[in-house]
């Protein structure tokens, strides 16, 4: 019932909208999807926006149930009211803003990973000639993943207030920023830490006819409400900072882009949970450093980016030559600190000397770089593209020890006591052995124990696609790509001993004697496998300004535990493979043929009803990663033989 | 909250469908709908306002970002469009919704092309979101008087003929080129 008055409310400010001089716009995003393991979801979100005169106002309604990922909804989601008058600029409602890079605030709604964090609440702007002054305070409740894959697990609750100032002159701008939030952060488990965070910032900007540069540099305080005895004074919790620079260079039709990043929030050998707090909040969405990939094999070896520890440098390079587009991009992430593992559970860090990130495994490295040149011929009607990129990510360290060690050795020896003793009135000699020890260290000698999981890899993605004369396309896309994850063991010493608290060498007779292991972590039904093989192919024919189809076939010979496998045999799959057996009733759908394990195949029909609808009908089975089909881009998760329907509309 | 049966799902997408298609009464897009006056940063730091890149001319507005593939190829052909007709007083304005994951590298990328419509910054897609222009890319074709006259999502390899053709029709010259739909 709630959903229709919805909609009678809906078409009833339409209708009068339309009546006066009040400008609108709209938005319908209606997705569907069925999959044979129970994965389905509904969700239709309708954006309306409104202008008339100074005022402007946002509504939006979701009616999902459930989901793709979140929770289910069927209310009025979103809204806000905008007013500027003079030199004024007055918001009530969700507001979404962006200060600087991104250091201390940069707020957006991404419903495809269904990260919110948005603020509910007042914003305030003064601009006053090349000044303006701006205030926001309101609530966040921002949610995070937890186990489950589709329903959020954490909701961590800001009460929020910030300031900025920014100046602009000439080619310079200036900005100065405060961020203060009082956050209810969940945890794992136990109730929740009230958090206190304090964050001031800077940054400048200057724009030339050949150079530009940006800087931005933050420094955070967070401190922590402890509530035994009632309320007792804070304490400083966590302090940290985060510096990014973007210096750039222009000569005629090449551009070179350099960034660089120290991100110092929090400290950690491994990965940071929800129990670690005080640290880097949800406001603070920086930049990464890394390239935004756009092939669904490259896309889906992203780096998990640490905003708490993590430094790195940046270059690309964007030309034309003979015609063509040129790209060249080289990123180096590290952490901030170099660790060692000093016993099976302490492990003890050492800074990063220098500016520059480290290649050390145990300060967790990432390289990258991608190349690609694309381009048209033909009097623009064939267009190609072929790009090459290659990654090399330390994952995690399990141990890592590189010092020196001292075997304590223990002789032992009997000597005689001889003690007098008066017994009734006698004196008595009573001779008696005790074991003596001597201890005693050998010289130190070099110890190294270190076990690490990296993966490498290089993909190849290309495409083209050619436009006839008569208005119809035909693509081709192909990504190739060959990658190896593995344990990498070396040393001299192999595990370390709790309890005589020392590092068991590798060959007790000689210390010396070294090892050097790499164990693959790829595997399939027939065993672990040393190299990855990825492809993909897409077809596609398609009729501007009407109608795409498209089937993408996408191929794995091994997988990560992690990566769900294809198990359900559908039609699509049997058509393409000439699996006859499919039709004739003599196989089972439920019994399919190993191979098709690690096969995805789907199909997809775009279809524009009008220049600003589009429908979408997807059947069959998709890995996840970012997909890019028919002209759209976005990040799906994995979704396994099933159908998808998707409508979009905009008025 | 109670789950819905699969054929209420459905009839819930269907009456979205009827929805839309009742606000658009068949209309590929509301004629007549003003674009709002929206405050946008260029690339090279100064302001301007919609209204204000329609005094001359229509404008055609596009969203984009660095990343997005179809986006690029049509980049081209809104380009040519934005130098063919600049005397008629048409623009481009090429808004870009970077994240600050890669907006630093939006100049070097316009540059190495060497094109020359505006470049609009939105990396937390303040104006997408009023002029819906969350898919991309979304183009948004405005006359001289800021009439809306043409939406459209998407890109299609060939599209641009279409492109090219309604841009003309705004521009009130013949269109060569056979338009469908």
């Amino acid at each position: 019932m709630k959903i229709n008055i919805f909609f009678l409310i809906v078409f009833i400010s339409i209708s009068s909208l339309r009546a006066t001089n009040l400008d609108m716009n709209g938005a319908i995003n209606a997705n569907y999807g069925n999959s044979y393991d129970f994965y389905d979801f509904s969700e239709n979100i309708l954006d309306l926006n409104f202008f008339y005169n100074d005022l402007q106002g946002w509504i939006q309604y979701e009616y999902s149930n459930p989901p793709d990922i979140g929770f289910m909804t069927n209310d009025i989601r979103k809204f806000r009211l905008e007013y500027s008058a003079d030199d004024f600029l007055i918001k009530l409602g969700d507001l979404y803003e962006f200060w600087g890079r991104g250091l201390i605030l940069n707020q957006f709604d991404d419903q495809v990973t269904n990260f919110d964090n948005g603020t509910r609440g007042l914003y305030l702007e003064y601009n006053k000639g090349p000044m303006s002054f701006s205030h926001m305070n309101g609530n966040s409740n921002i949610w995070g993943m937890g186990a489950d894959l589709r329903i959020p697990g954490y909701n961590n609750i800001h009460s929020m207030a910030a300031n900025r100032f920014h100046y602009d002159l000439s080619s310079l701008s200036l900005g100065l920023t405060q961020l203060r939030s009082n956050e209810s952060h969940d945890k794992m488990s136990g109730p929740s830490a009230l958090v206190s965070h304090n964050l001031k910032g800077v940054y400048a900007s200057w724009a030339g006819g050949n150079a530009d540069l940006f800087v931005e540099y933050v420094d955070k305080v967070s401190t922590e409400k402890t509530t035994m005895f009632g309320s007792i004074p804070n304490d400083t919790l966590k302090r940290g900072h985060g510096y990014y620079q973007n210096l750039n260079f222009y000569f005629g039709n090449w551009g070179l882009s350099t960034e660089y990043k120290r991100y110092a929030f929090d400290k950690a050998h491994g990965d940071l949970t929800a129990n670690d707090y005080g640290n880097q909040i949800e406001y603070q969405q920086m930049p990464t450093l890394g390239k935004e990939q756009n092939s669904t094999l490259l896309g889906r070896l992203t780096h998990n980016y640490n905003f708490n520890d993590e430094r790195g440098a940046q270059v690309e390079l964007n030309g034309s030559l003979l015609g063509l587009s040129v790209s060249a991009q080289y990123a180096h992430l590290s952490r901030n600190e170099e660790w060692q593992s000093v016993t099976a559970q302490n492990w003890v860090d050492k800074a990063v000397s220098g500016y520059l990130p480290s290649s050390d495994p145990s300060a967790l490295p990432y390289w990258e770089n991608y190349q690609e040149i694309s381009g048209y011929a033909f009097n623009d009607k064939l267009y190609f593209k072929l790009g090459r990129g290659a990654n090399k990510e330390i994952l995690k360290t399990t141990r890592y020890f590189e010092g020196t060690q001292q075997d304590l050795s223990i002789n032992s020896f009997w000597s005689y006591d001889t003690t007098d003793t008066m017994l009734f009135g006698y004196d008595y000699q009573i001779i008696d052995s005790i074991e003596v020890f001597d201890t005693s260290f050998s010289d130190p000698y070099d110890v190294e124990s270190k076990l690490w999981q990296q993966s490498k890899a290089i993909t190849f993605p290309m495409e083209v696609n050619y436009i006839f004369d008569n208005g119809y396309t035909i693509g081709i896309g192909f990504q190739y790509q060959e990658r190896k994850k593995a344990n990498k063991a070396m040393g001299n010493a192999t595990s370390f001993n709790a309890a005589d608290s020392s590092w068991t060498m590798y060959n007790p007779d000689d210390y010396n004697d070294r090892y050097s292991t790499s164990t693959t972590q790829l595997a399939n039904s027939d065993g672990t496998v040393e190299t990855q093989i990825n492809r993909l192919i897409y077809l596609s024919i398609s009729k501007a300004p009407r109608w795409s189809f498209t089937i993408t076939h996408d191929w794995t010979n091994s997988y990560d535990a992690s990566v769900p496998v294809d198990p359900y045999y559908n039609p699509l799959e049997a058509l393409i493979y000439g699996d006859l057996k499919y039709f004739t009733g003599k196989r089972n759908s439920i019994d399919p043929p190993s191979w098709v394990q690690n096969r995805w195949v789907s199909a997809e029909f775009a279809y524009n009803i009008t220049s600003s609808q589009r429908l979408t009908i997807m059947y069959g089975s998709i890995q996840g990663g970012l997909f890019c089909s028919n002209g759209i881009c976005r990040l799906i998760p994995p979704f396994n033989d099933g159908l998808k329907i998707t409508y979009s509309a905009s008025f | 909250m109670m789950p819905v049966s699969m054929p209420m799902r459905m009839v819930q997408i269907i009456l979205m469908v009827l929805l839309a298609l009742g606000i658009v009464s068949g209309d590929d897009t509301q004629i007549g709908s003003k674009i709002p006056n929206l405050k946008i940063r260029l690339l090279d730091g100064s302001s301007t306002t919609l209204h204000s890149l329609t005094e001359d001319g229509p404008l055609m507005i596009d969203f984009w970002a660095t990343w997005c593939v179809p986006c690029k190829k049509l980049m081209k052909f809104l380009d040519q469009y934005h130098q063919d007709y600049s005397e008629d007083g048409f623009k481009v304005l090429m808004i870009n919704t970077d994240t600050p994951r890669s907006l630093g590298k939006v100049r070097s990328y316009v540059v190495s092309q060497g094109y020359q419509f505006h470049i609009g910054m939105d990396p937390n897609k303040v104006i997408s979101k009023k002029l819906n222009g969350m898919v991309m890319p979304t183009l948004i074709l405005v006359d001289k008087g800021g009439e809306v006259k043409w939406r459209h999502q998407g890109y299609i390899a060939g599209e641009e003929v279409e492109i090219n053709g309604q841009i003309r029709q705004v521009l009130g010259k013949n269109i060569e080129t056979q338009i469908e739909g």
